[in-house]
């Protein structure tokens, strides 16, 4: 095979290092937006945002650009195959910053409805995840791939936590009925960056092994 | 990198037009030498060639005489080696092509062919006047003559068969085989088919020499002819054009040799031209499939 | 919304659908004097498939598709120990005039006899005594039709094979190879000198023939063998390495040996 092909293969695999790095930087950003209740930090999401937009755009064409002109199979295939739908999977993690941020600077001028600590676990936990399977992804980790997948289900506990916790607080002062439903949206935004972090973390192991580790009950054990 | 000097030399396209006139000119002087040879043949030939001449006996001592039992004999006798000699000849080349596993004996085999085949044919008419002529007593006649000429042609139609049979693509036996042909199906349906215009041109070969062959007969099949017309017996003597002129210039008995020689010349001649536009058309029709 | 759309696609099944293995090597050694071209192979290929077999020049590949007529015995005396199975029985043991009718081949040169385009497909027929004119036609037009040339030559049964192009001819070949009825159709790099077109032709005419026939294709094109087989071998120097369904490897080989040579970083 071409050096072209090689060399092709090797950007889309920084490309897309690239962009999770950018969107790791996002959730640092968005998480001390919302912890430090700082506004100027909530801006530079926004503005990063716009970055990885054009980031994904370019992803893309590259693997268009492989697929039709080097026509990979195996290995290359499925990573060609599995950046395609990572891509949109950053792109989305992305959006989701940008919608707490958003949210961030509404709330920073108002008083508190939660102890800060219950929404930094979420954020600390889902950012941690996002890393791990960018990380995983990065250095063909198969076993860390599996601890991101596995740790989806903590997350999913916590956020279930905040959602009761917001209920609670909403029925007994209604006065923070509208800043309780931001922050409800605000850990419904973590959990989807979780989820997407689990996706990743699946077509990490596709290209690793081979194998499609999604909804397991609907496949035939290997 | 070092840029070199690429560009097209002078020296190149001076010799390759220089060699394509040289190889134009060589063309041109055989053409050139054919025309002059075929034209004094002809020239000297033409005020005898008539339908007397065709038509009429020799004569031994009397001016006048003509070449009809000679032509005659020369056609039959060709006829009659090739008869004898194509089934051993085009067998012998299959054999040698398609079934002799090549090893010692079979290139034992294949020498003694290509040294009869260069073997001068003053040999071989000795070799004809001691087997036909003295050993089995058939005289100076047709069957000793018909013999030695196909001793000639065996070997040549021998190589070329080989030759032609090989020539014929391995993808054409594979394909043969490959429906479930048998090796003889496969020798007589596909590479007989794809080799004969080369057969054809090597029996073309065989026969102009037979035809042209004068010491072999001189001593086999003798230089009188049949007192009758047509005569197609194979004991009576056969004396060919090609013996006839050879005889006539070298005895010298009668007053208008060199006439009678120059219009023998010009038959032969004739003759052959005719047998290679027929083959010619032959060929052409054998290779419209091989377009 | 049409109704059409909800119903849904109806597979064509094949004519004969069956799992057993319609050719089988095991343990196949063929050594040309000194030189062992295969070492030991053992190979199912199942009915109504198409198996392809690739691998790197000189893998021997092309020496394992001969076997399986014997026509490998016209390259030289060819020592071959192991078992070769046709329909369960040793193929060694048939007797091969019989073997090649129900075994085809098609050569990787187009190889048409120079002989008119209805004689090369009435060759085999003939062969065998078929001597009416009405089998001879009815022989010609299925193998032509079967191979898809039908509608091109039909006006020119009478022509040269060799005035046709070079696709028409591997399908002329193939439909001389057809008129035999074989079972079994190998294929030995059939398109590698044909254009794209011409290629696209042949492969789509694999997907029809193998509802009748079992197909093995050799092929020195990875995209060849990827969309045109059902199975995949992958030969290296004599041995194989691995064998499966395409796509499993296309996307996912088992042997890391395998993966180097279809990404093309082998060696």
């Amino acid at each position: 095979m071409n050096r072209h092909y090689d060399e092709d293969l090797k950007h889309l695999r920084e490309g897309l290092t690239a962009m999770a790095g950018q969107v790791e930087w996002m959730l640092d950003l968005t998480l001390r937006s919302l912890l430090e209740r700082r506004d100027d930090l909530a801006d530079r999401v926004s503005a990063l945002d716009a970055s990885v937009d054009e980031q994904e755009l370019k992803l893309d064409k590259s693997c268009i650009d492989l697929l039709a002109l080097g026509a990979p199979v195996a290995r290359d295939l499925r990573l060609v195959a599995s950046a395609l739908k990572i891509i949109p999977e950053i792109e989305r993690i992305g959006d989701h910053c940008c919608n707490i941020a958003r949210r961030a600077k509404l709330l920073n001028p108002q008083p508190l409805v939660l102890p800060a600590e219950a929404m930094e676990r979420l954020g600390r936990d889902t950012r941690d995840m996002v890393r791990q399977a960018v990380d995983a992804f990065v250095r063909g980790d198969a076993a860390l791939a599996r601890a991101v997948i596995a740790a989806d289900d903590q997350v999913d506990t916590l956020y279930m936590d905040i959602y009761r916790d917001l209920l609670r607080r909403m029925l007994g002062d209604p006065l923070c009925i509208e800043r309780a439903s931001h922050l409800i949206l605000v850990a419904k935004n973590w959990e989807r960056i979780a989820d997407q972090a689990t996706n990743i973390a699946e077509e990490v192991l596709f290209i690793l092994e081979g194998r499609n580790v999604k909804h397991p009950h609907l496949q035939d054990p290997p | 990198m070092k840029k070199l000097d690429l560009r097209p030399r002078l020296s190149a396209r001076i010799m390759d037009g220089a060699m394509k006139v040289a190889l134009w000119a060589v063309a041109l002087g055989f053409i050139a030498a054919l025309l002059v040879v075929m034209g004094a043949i002809l020239k000297q030939g033409w005020p005898v060639l008539n339908w007397g001449f065709l038509s009429k006996m020799p004569e031994t001592l009397d001016a006048g005489g003509g070449v009809r039992p000679q032509l005659f004999n020369s056609i039959y006798l060709v006829a009659l080696s090739l008869a004898g000699s194509l089934p051993i000849g085009i067998g012998a080349g299959i054999y040698m092509a398609e079934y002799a596993k090549e090893g010692r004996l079979t290139g034992f085999f294949r020498l003694c062919v290509e040294t009869l085949s260069a073997t001068p044919s003053i040999v071989l008419a000795l070799f004809g006047l001691m087997v036909f002529v003295q050993a089995l007593d058939w005289s100076f006649s047709i069957r000793s003559g018909a013999c030695a000429l196909a001793m000639l042609n065996i070997p040549i139609l021998t190589r070329v068969t080989e030759l032609s049979l090989r020539g014929v693509p391995q993808e054409m036996k594979e394909a043969s085989y490959g429906l479930g042909a048998t090796k003889l199906q496969t020798i007589l349906r596909v590479l007989l088919p794809a080799a004969a215009p080369g057969l054809l041109t090597g029996t073309v070969l065989a026969a102009g020499r037979a035809f042209g062959e004068s010491a072999v007969l001189v001593f086999t099949a003798g230089t009188n002819t049949s007192m009758t017309y047509p005569d197609f017996s194979l004991k009576a003597p056969g004396e060919t054009l090609a013996v006839h002129l050879w005889y006539v210039v070298s005895d010298g008995t009668l007053p208008d040799a060199r006439e009678i020689a120059a219009g023998t010349a010009a038959v032969m001649v004739l003759v052959l031209l005719v047998m290679n536009i027929v083959v010619r058309l032959l060929d052409r029709r054998l290779k419209r499939h091989a377009r | 919304m049409p109704d059409s759309i909800l119903i849904e696609p109806v597979m064509e099944a094949p004519l004969h659908p069956t799992d057993r293995a319609r050719l089988r090597a095991e343990n196949l050694r063929v050594a040309y004097g000194p030189k062992e071209v295969l070492k030991g192979v053992s190979l199912d290929i199942p009915a109504n498939q198409v198996t392809a077999i690739i691998g790197p020049s000189g893998c021997g590949k092309s020496t394992f598709l001969k076997c399986f007529n014997r026509i490998h015995e016209l390259s030289g005396p060819a020592k071959v120990t192991g078992r070769i199975e046709l329909d369960g029985r040793d193929l060694m043991a048939m007797r091969e005039v019989e073997l090649r009718r129900r075994v085809g081949m098609v050569f990787q040169k187009p190889n048409p006899f120079p002989k008119s385009i209805y004689d090369n497909v009435a060759f085999g027929p003939r062969l065998f005594g078929v001597r009416g004119r009405s089998d001879l036609d009815g022989a010609v037009e299925d193998g032509l039709r079967k191979a898809a040339l039908w509608d091109e030559v039909k006006d020119r049964l009478a022509d040269s094979a060799q005035g046709l192009s070079g696709g028409q001819q591997q399908r002329l070949c193939i439909a001389r190879a057809l008129a035999v009825q074989p079972e079994v159709l190998l294929m030995d790099e059939p398109c590698s000198a044909l254009d794209p077109i011409a290629t696209a032709r042949i492969e789509e005419l694999l997907f029809d023939l193998k509802r009748e026939l079992t197909i093995v294709i050799v092929t020195h094109n990875m995209q060849q063998a990827a969309r045109a087989s059902d199975r995949t071998a992958f030969l290296w120097l004599g041995e194989l390495v691995e064998e499966g369904p395409t796509e499993t490897i296309f996307t996912n080989p088992g042997k890391p040996m395998t993966e180097d040579y279809i990404t093309g970083r082998f060696g």
